[in-house]
């Protein structure tokens, strides 16, 4: 046991140990740790320890998720919704992480340290990394999360008009926050004595979100240049349905995926809900953005922009954005 | 000094799951000893243990515990417990609506909390072995927690959001009677209007067996008299497991609030033997001198008191230094006060036993009754001179004294007074 232990590192290592045969003794063991999971994660982690089918992790890790998620909450994980959120959502503190890490650890037969699970914030975010750990991929950039002072700090739109209260974005898209405060301003005259976010500030909440996802380098620059904020400009929208009036005190969640992008356009999907249900789609929504002038001369700018030519240069890992481009 | 009032109680014990139970078994002279089933093996000398009833913790799992229905507790807060503090937080919940607080009453910054236990050595056990063979970083993140210790502190201060004064005791048999004496302190000194003081053990086979080495415990295997304290035959303690919760308040706040307490804190007093680790002096020095302290802190003289609830275990040797210690304290009035030990009903709590036997005290104080040594068939000569009723008395007494001794030599003394 010390052995596998200590040689647990890498995906040879864990190929190795699946090369192994899986033993009745082994098989009793995973029964006894997944006694709390239902059937159908044990069934996968014994596909797993057999025949070393990364398509079964995905169902062993959301098992494990579940197992250790308040009964009331479970039903959440159901919906399949790779956005939700470990601690606001599913309500996993720091402990109960390292609960399932271990459980994790024990069933894939496999080392994760700490400083792994710092950026895990959501449940895609854990199903990736784990998916990557097995595959021996490199891991994928982490999620970004930031509070409304990053946003703030960052944003070419500015208060009273910037409709994020926080954001996250990663590789594959962005999500966004706004609790409609009912003091917005538009809000006295729409509607009458009926106070309801109009839909265009609603796409306008979703276009900020584009906004901030491109300029923390969600589309990959070409030849290390820097989009430049105050070039950023709305073009179109199509596709729009919305589908239930947004009012005072909810919590508008946002959500954007890049789909195509060619200098100087980028076209996301969005969606909003509230809460499960959903409140606007928005099929595409172009923004059009330009190249700062500057950034090509890094020894003057500060040290935090000239950190980021060389992550977006970094080839690992290919976006879906990215992808579309170089198509 | 503001005076201190015990408000409330909470009981999870051998003799009863409540303030009900409890005060019946005490005034009826109910053991809870039994032949405990995971004690009946050949290789095992040691029969008989007090056991709680009603729960069933004997999993490393801890979310394979059974407890009675009427508590829920969520799985977030079970993981960090070991089975002490599942009884301490039961018991601390009967004690809060015992003394009717509602939750500002609880969570304030003058409401602190003491409380004592071994810790679960039973899932520290658990824990290390796991560490072993499966490796460091396989042990589950809360084993520290539930099993050091502090646990029953840690737990019931995050989960009660306890603001105020918050420690653990570790004074051996003399801890949660330590607790109840420093609670008291806060209180006089004015730094706290409101101390819930805990004592809590596992009662199971790792909390109770390891003190077979030192032959502490009796191999008697009739529970019916396996503990009795005072009787010529006695051949160790019977361990018991459980939690108590005694909530101590300012006299402004049993006026503010206008509750009934159940008796006054006077006062306390502490003293080491400076002797042996592990035996108690055989003069009674120490405890002796706790007694003189707690009956001067209470501005008590030996005349007043009416009942010792004592600290004998059934240990040959212990049995007979208490005796020695309340004879030099009474001297000439040592017929007076009635002496009992209810470890007789409810075995050796050890962190578990002050907070206890204060609780069976105040109930004692609050319906006029004084629990009879039971189990004494051949009365110790060394003990004759002691007035030890065999039989629970219906007596009003105004004084109650409660003793403790501890490994180490500690000894304490808290004295109560009944009220109205």
């Amino acid at each position: 046991m010390a052995d596998a232990v200590q040689n647990g590192h890498g995906p040879r290592a864990q190929l190795l140990a699946a090369a192994k045969p899986f033993t009745a003794e082994e098989e009793s063991a995973l029964r006894e740790a997944l006694k709390r999971c239902s059937a159908a994660t044990l069934e996968a982690a014994i596909q797993f320890r057999k025949s070393h089918d990364v398509a079964q992790v995905p169902v062993v890790v959301i098992g494990v998720i579940e197992r250790f998620v308040e009964p009331s909450l479970r039903p959440k994980l159901k919906e399949a919704d790779d956005e939700l959120r470990l601690v606001e959502d599913l309500g996993i503190d720091s402990l109960t992480m390292m609960e399932i890490v271990i459980l994790v650890e024990d069933v894939l037969q496999m080392q994760i340290n700490n400083d792994e699970l710092r950026n895990l914030r959501t449940v895609g975010d854990v199903k990736t990394f784990i998916d990557c750990k097995v595959r021996g991929l490199p891991q994928p950039k982490p999620t970004k999360f930031m509070p409304v002072e990053q946003i703030v700090a960052v944003m070419p739109i500015q208060p009273p008009f910037l409709f994020l209260n926080e954001a996250s974005i990663n590789g594959h898209g962005a999500q966004g926050k706004y609790k409609i405060s009912g003091q917005e301003f538009f809000l006295q005259g729409h509607f009458k004595d009926n106070p309801v976010m109009p839909a265009s500030m609603m796409l306008e909440a979703l276009g900020q979100l584009a906004v901030l996802s491109l300029i923390e380098g969600l589309v990959p620059s070409e030849d290390s240049r820097q989009i430049d904020p105050k070039t950023i400009f709305f073009t179109s929208c199509e596709g729009v349905r919305c589908h239930r009036m947004c009012k005072p005190g909810e919590v508008l969640t946002l959500a954007i995926k890049p789909k195509r992008a060619k200098m100087p356009l980028a076209t996301f999907e969005g969606s909003i809900r509230v809460g499960q249900e959903k409140a606007v789609i928005a099929e595409e929504l172009t923004l059009t953005f330009g190249y700062a002038e500057s950034a090509a001369a890094p020894e003057t700018t500060s040290s935090d922009a000239a950190e980021e030519p060389k992550r977006s240069a970094s080839p690992v890992p290919p976006t879906p954005l990215a992808a579309a481009m170089n198509a | 000094m503001p005076k201190v009032f015990i408000t409330g109680l909470g009981f999870i014990t051998s003799i009863g799951n409540d303030v009900a139970s409890v005060a019946r078994s005490l005034r009826e002279l109910r053991h809870g000893m039994e032949l405990y089933p995971p004690f009946q093996k050949p290789e095992i000398p040691v029969k008989v243990a007090a056991p709680v009833k009603g729960f069933q913790t004997d999993s490393t799992d801890s979310e394979d515990w059974t407890y009675p229905e009427k508590y829920t507790v969520k799985r977030e807060l079970l993981r960090g417990m070991g089975p002490n503090t599942l009884y301490a937080y039961c018991a601390m919940l009967q004690a809060v609506e015992d003394a009717k607080l509602g939750e500002a009453d609880v969570s304030n910054d003058l409401t602190g909390l003491y409380a004592s236990s071994g810790g679960s050595p039973f899932l520290m056990g658990h824990m290390l072995n796991r560490m072993h063979n499966q490796g460091v970083m396989r042990c589950s993140p809360l084993g520290i927690v539930a099993s050091i210790a502090g646990t029953v502190n840690f737990n019931l201060v995050a989960h009660f959001k306890i603001k105020g004064a918050s420690t653990g005791f570790s004074s051996a048999c003399a801890s949660s009677a330590h607790g109840v004496g420093f609670a008291c302190d806060e209180i006089m000194l004015g730094r706290q209007k409101r101390m819930f003081v805990v004592g809590a053990e596992d009662g199971n086979v790792d909390s109770i067996l390891p003190f077979a080495g030192m032959r502490a415990l009796s191999l008697q295997a009739d529970p019916e008299i396996a503990s009795r304290p005072f009787d010529v035959g006695r051949d160790g303690f019977v361990g018991t497991g459980g939690a108590t919760v005694v909530v101590l308040e300012s006299e402004d706040e049993v006026a503010r609030r206008g509750v009934k307490p159940y008796c006054e804190v006077a006062g306390w007093g502490q003293a080491s033997d400076g002797h042996n680790v592990a035996i108690s002096h055989p003069e009674g020095t120490g405890l002796r001198k706790a007694v003189e302290r707690a009956l001067t802190s209470s501005r008590i003289s030996p005349e007043e008191v009416g009942y010792v609830n004592a600290h004998a275990t059934s240990t040959q040797i212990g049995d007979i230094s208490e005796a020695k210690a309340i004879r030099a304290v009474f001297g000439p009035s040592l017929s007076r006060p009635l002496v009992s030990s209810t470890k007789a009903l409810t075995g050796h709590g050890l962190s578990l036993a002050g907070a206890m036997e204060t609780g069976f005290c105040a109930l004692g104080l609050r319906d006029g009754f004084v629990p009879g040594s039971a189990h004494i068939r051949n009365l110790d000569p060394a003990c004759a001179d002691l007035n030890i009723p065999l039989t629970t008395q219906e007596k009003k007494v105004d004084v109650v004294m409660n003793n403790s001794s501890g490994f180490g030599g500690a000894n304490v003394c808290l004295v109560l007074k009944r009220v109205g």
